[in-house]
């Protein structure tokens, strides 16, 4: 039970701070709101799912299936993933604040649309179930399932933030933070505003994709109810709960997040109903988490480490 | 002939659109920030409304009524709670704030109405008929009361003292505040006339709608498309962009599956955020 509930909390928690550093990365240094940033995850869980996945069959919508092996489905995801962001974000690149957050947003909502109502893509809303995963063996015998993706995401997310912060740290971090604090006066040193701005989705659009195919793989589903606005609204309340500008913050804010859910979820409850009352005041717990942190805690999560 | 129909349903939605939408443009205009939390705002009249009038027994216009004022003054509280504080951190910051807001509101409209689809006491709809085009006397009311508010709301921007203050102060607070308008109180009104007009929207989706309570978040999508095709922050530009929109939404069903019209609202945006950001508003919007 225990393990369990650690086990689940390490295997999301680390997944959805992915996400919350690629945010992190896009808001809090590149001064970007995304309103939609789970459409990467979306676009990647899809792509490993459709290159995973036998050819169409009996029942299924959809059209492709190619049986590829896991790997080529992981770099079908993260393909996906800065696809999505290269053709979202290169239209974009002239919005600034709320106009980018709608339009992120829109983007998001239009793909959700289409993979919800585009039965060719991954059969509509049924979505892509039983999904293709790698079977976990050392030397030939097998190991417990959960474990090992556990430690998959954990890992994905220490390399994610190894990578970021490697960068953030380097000059090129320098140049975002000037491009964010005052964008007029890094252009006139010379600095391609519009062009850091597309690199900035790009780079960050990559771990989400990556995180979407083990989601993919670990839920071994793919359909659109896992895809909607709240995924993007839990990331952004994570972010606000770690304190932006803090890579460390992103991750804790995360995982005090999955943490808060997952113990919320092993309550048991009597009825559906008393369960349904407990989500929505889950619901209202989050909602003025989220107000108060904004607004007494403008820095948030840890002081003092800016990378 | 089918097309007629589908022209003539896109313009109530269109009208309802309207509705919806203006009191968000004007929170947009004066306070200067997208107020997500709007659309719950629209569950709250329409849930209150529900309550009172199947559970109370309460007729349907009062019922209106008082689901309308219960909203203004929710509206209002949450401005003077929540908003005012922290005007000054910019409205990136009061955009995503209106995200908690919108979960706080929608988490309590769930844990105290629960699943399942309601309908008002209200009976069935009167269809008429002409040449052919089907109508209900519903659909006419959501007509009539958005031609109505539109034009009262008109008179009262441009008649009234505290209308007055109110354009003023979207078009420059500190300018307003200099020439002896009481910023404070305008602000309130303004909450109070914004909340009041989604809670008139919300009561129209009661009656030509069924509710769940998963509503507020669908209209918050059409209610963005409508604002952003107006140009952030336009009042009047509204009335063109709702219609627009709901035509364009129920007329592609002509051509396309049902369950892409929200996919046009969002095509609708994206189009207009990318080549014409100013929206169809001849000046940007004032901020």
């Amino acid at each position: 039970m225990i393990v369990q509930l650690l086990l689940s909390v390490i295997t999301y928690g680390s997944l959805f701070a992915v996400i919350t550093l690629a945010l992190n990365l896009q808001y809090a240094r590149g001064g970007m709101i995304n309103f939609g940033i789970v459409a990467y995850l979306a676009a990647g869980a899809y792509a490993y799912a459709i290159v995973t996945q036998e050819p169409p069959s009996g029942l299924d919508q959809y059209l492709f299936g190619f049986d590829g092996p896991w790997w080529a489905g992981m770099i079908a995801a993260a393909l996906a993933a800065l696809l999505f962001a290269l053709v979202t974000g290169w239209p974009t690149l002239r919005l600034r604040g709320e106009y980018l957050a709608l339009t992120t947003f829109a983007f998001a909502e239009v793909f959700h649309s289409l993979l919800l109502n585009e039965r060719r893509i991954g059969n509509g809303s049924v979505g892509l179930s039983n999904v293709e995963r790698p079977v976990p063996e050392v030397a030939g015998i097998a190991i417990d399932e959960s474990g090992f993706f556990a430690v998959a995401a954990l890992a994905l997310m220490l390399v994610t933030l190894l990578v970021f912060h490697r960068l953030l740290a380097s000059p090129y971090g320098r140049v975002l933070d000037a491009i964010r604090d005052d964008e007029l006066a890094a252009s006139t040193v010379g600095k391609r505003v519009g062009r850091l701005r597309l690199q900035v989705f790009l780079i960050s659009a990559v771990p989400v994709g990556l995180a979407g195919a083990l989601y993919a793989m670990i839920t071994t589903l793919a359909s659109p109810s896992l895809f909607t606005a709240e995924v993007t609204f839990f990331v952004w309340i994570a972010l606000i709960l770690g304190g932006e500008r803090t890579i460390l913050g992103a991750v804790l804010g995360t995982f005090g997040l999955v943490l808060f859910e997952e113990l919320s979820r092993a309550v048991p409850f009597e009825s559906v109903r008393a369960a349904q009352v407990a989500a929505s005041v889950q619901h209202v717990l989050t909602g003025l988490l989220f107000i108060a942190l904004l607004r007494w805690r403008p820095g948030g999560g840890p002081k003092g480490d800016r990378s | 002939m089918l097309l007629l129909q589908y022209l003539v349903t896109g313009i109530v939605t269109g009208c309802f659109l309207i509705l919806a939408t203006i009191g968000f443009s004007l929170t947009r205009r004066v306070e200067g920030f997208l107020n997500i939390a709007h659309a719950e705002l629209l569950g709250v009249s329409a849930f209150t409304t529900w309550f009172l009038n199947t559970s109370g027994g309460w007729p349907i216009v009062i019922a209106a009524l008082a689901g309308i004022v219960f909203t203004a003054v929710t509206g209002l509280f949450i401005g003077r709670v929540v908003y005012d504080p922290i005007r000054s951190r910019g409205p990136a910051v009061l955009l995503i704030t209106s995200v908690g807001v919108a979960y706080v509101i929608g988490g309590i409209i769930d844990a105290l109405v629960g699943t399942g689809i309601r309908t008002l006491d209200i009976g069935l709809p009167t269809t008429y008929r002409v040449a052919g085009v089907r109508i209900t006397d519903y659909q006419l009311i959501v007509v009539a009361l958005a031609a109505a508010t539109s034009l009262s709301l008109a008179l009262f921007l441009s008649r009234t003292r505290t209308g007055l203050a109110i354009r003023a102060m979207s078009a420059n607070p500190a300018l307003a505040a200099s020439r002896g308008v009481d910023v404070r109180v305008t602000s309130r009104a303004t909450w109070l006339l914004a909340s009041g007009l989604a809670g008139l929207a919300g009561v129209m989706l009661a009656v030509v709608a069924t509710l769940s309570t998963d509503i507020a978040f669908h209209q918050i999508l059409q209610i963005l498309a409508v604002a952003i095709l107006a140009g952030l922050g336009s009042l009047f530009t509204v009335i063109y962009a709702g219609l627009a929109i709901g035509i364009a939404m129920d007329v592609s069903v002509y051509w396309i599956p049902a369950g892409y019209r929200p996919l046009i609202a969002f095509a609708v945006v994206i189009v207009v955020l990318v080549f014409r950001p100013e929206g169809l508003a001849r000046r940007g919007s004032s901020r």
